[in-house]
């Protein structure tokens, strides 16, 4: 018993530091772990109510741009007709021009933090469950992919971004449509990597990369960016494909959040896929 | 009294500074600009460690809370006052620590200042990227961010130190 108090006492520091380092990791793995808790996170009341300020403050210094930006989006939309829509009656009708379901809504958001310099990025924006967020919906901006909704607050939640390490984008290359997955290495905003492409396969420079939309959290054929360089990577015959993106992260401030209508549809279907083969 | 306030003080102009100002920098090549340990280094000599540690683990909760870096500047502030009584010990100037004295810039000088801050700092610096990759296979990336970091880090904190010089002598 003597020797356990000498020994507390005189490593009492070293125990100290340990304790208050299991807390930080303790912390740490019930953010990635627990979706459900926002306590500590930028999507608390508090914390959401500081960020806005924030934002409110930078907002005035940017106000032209984002003119020019919204000017920009509104006349590609008036060229837009029903690409949002979804037929339900296909082929079997000679002239299918009248008949379309919604398939995506779109909830405009603003971002409030937008942090870059991170190996996993979090944004964090001013609408959550009042505004019908839920997790795992896809956020776009009008110039390419965001992320995906990560925690929902009351009023505010967290998106993992495309700036982390495992997003995880199912996207497709050029022409040809190759299906790939965008990843981030962290070492530039602006550049993203594809990964999961065959060397066989030739991929021109600055061919365009979309979204393929096989998830249905994303509308098909979103731009993200374009082809900028692309390596083989060692002891695999894959491509390591660089991305450039078309949307400047560091930099956005308007953005929304996509409602998909038939996600629960897709879901279910996709869950019916038998896991084993003996059946 | 007037020195608990005036630390009082500072510890909130150090999280705004972090959260609102340093956060929002954008420096490229992984550089982070990181003002929270210069706070933890200026607390005077005489501070028990584990007051050290409380107050670096509080100031990095209430940051990262802001930030979504969720334990990431906690865990390397608690690293960061865990050390500096190591460091200061093996710093010593010949004729010891005077009582009356802060580790600041002007009151130590330049090398003191400079090697143990800067060996503080390269730790702190490298164990928050550490942890924020968690991957050996990205060890340049760490490497890289550490670098930068550290030189702007130490940069900023110079110019700090010789901007408030009068300030914290009176």
């Amino acid at each position: 018993m003597q020797n356990l108090i000498a020994f507390l006492i005189r490593f009492r520091v070293f125990l100290g530091f340990l304790a208050f380092q299991t807390l930080c990791f303790f912390l740490y793995i019930q953010f990635v772990t627990y979706p459900r808790s926002v306590f500590f996170t930028g999507a608390g009341k508090v914390n959401g109510q500081l960020l806005t300020w924030e934002n409110q403050f930078y907002h005035y210094l940017r106000l032209s741009e984002d003119n020019e930006k919204l000017q920009q989006e509104n006349a590609l939309l008036r060229g837009v007709t029903f690409d949002n829509y979804y037929q339900l009656q296909r082929p079997t009708l000679e002239k299918n021009d009248t008949v379309y379901q919604q398939r995506f809504r779109f909830i405009p958001v603003q971002i409030i933090s937008a942090p870059t310099g991170q190996r996993n990025n979090y944004f964090t924006i001013d609408a959550g469950e009042l505004q019908g967020i839920k997790k795992g919906m896809g956020v776009i901006s009008s110039r390419g992919v965001i992320g995906v909704v990560f925690k929902v607050g009351k009023k505010y939640s967290l998106i993992k971004s495309v700036l982390t390490s495992d997003i995880n984008i199912d996207v497709i290359v050029g022409k040809k449509q190759i299906r790939g997955i965008l990843k981030w290495n962290g070492m530039n905003p602006r550049i993203g990597s594809i990964t999961g492409i065959s060397t066989d396969v030739y991929v021109p420079k600055w061919s365009e990369v979309r979204t393929q939309g096989s998830t249905g959290i994303f509308p098909k054929g979103i731009l993200l960016g374009k082809v900028k360089a692309k390596r083989r990577m060692e002891n695999q015959s894959l491509w390591d494909i660089d991305v450039l993106f078309k949307e400047d992260l560091r930099n956005v401030h308007e953005a929304f959040v996509i409602n998909a209508l038939f996600i629960n549809e897709i879901e279910q279907l996709q869950q019916k896929i038998p896991t084993e083969i003996n059946e | 009294m007037k020195a608990l306030l005036r630390f009082i003080f500072l510890f909130f102009v150090f999280l705004f500074l972090q959260v609102f100002l340093a956060r929002n920098l954008e420096l490229g090549m992984g550089a982070h600009l990181f003002l929270l340990p210069l706070f933890v280094m200026l607390l005077p000599f005489e501070t028990n460690v584990f007051v050290l540690m409380g107050l670096g683990f509080m100031m990095g909760i209430i940051a990262d809370s802001i930030m979504n870096t969720y334990g990431l500047n906690a865990s390397s502030l608690v690293l960061f006052a865990y050390l500096r009584p190591f460091v200061f010990k093996s710093f010593t100037p010949k004729e010891g620590y005077d009582a009356l004295k802060n580790p600041t810039l002007s009151e130590m000088g330049w090398t003191w200042f400079l090697f143990s801050y800067g060996a503080l700092l390269l730790m702190y610096v490298f164990w928050y990227f550490l942890v924020e990759i968690f991957s050996f296979r990205e060890f340049l990336l760490i490497l890289r961010n550490s670098f930068f970091s550290f030189i702007f880090s130490m940069i900023v904190a110079l110019i700090l130190q010789l901007f408030f010089r009068k300030k914290t002598l009176s």
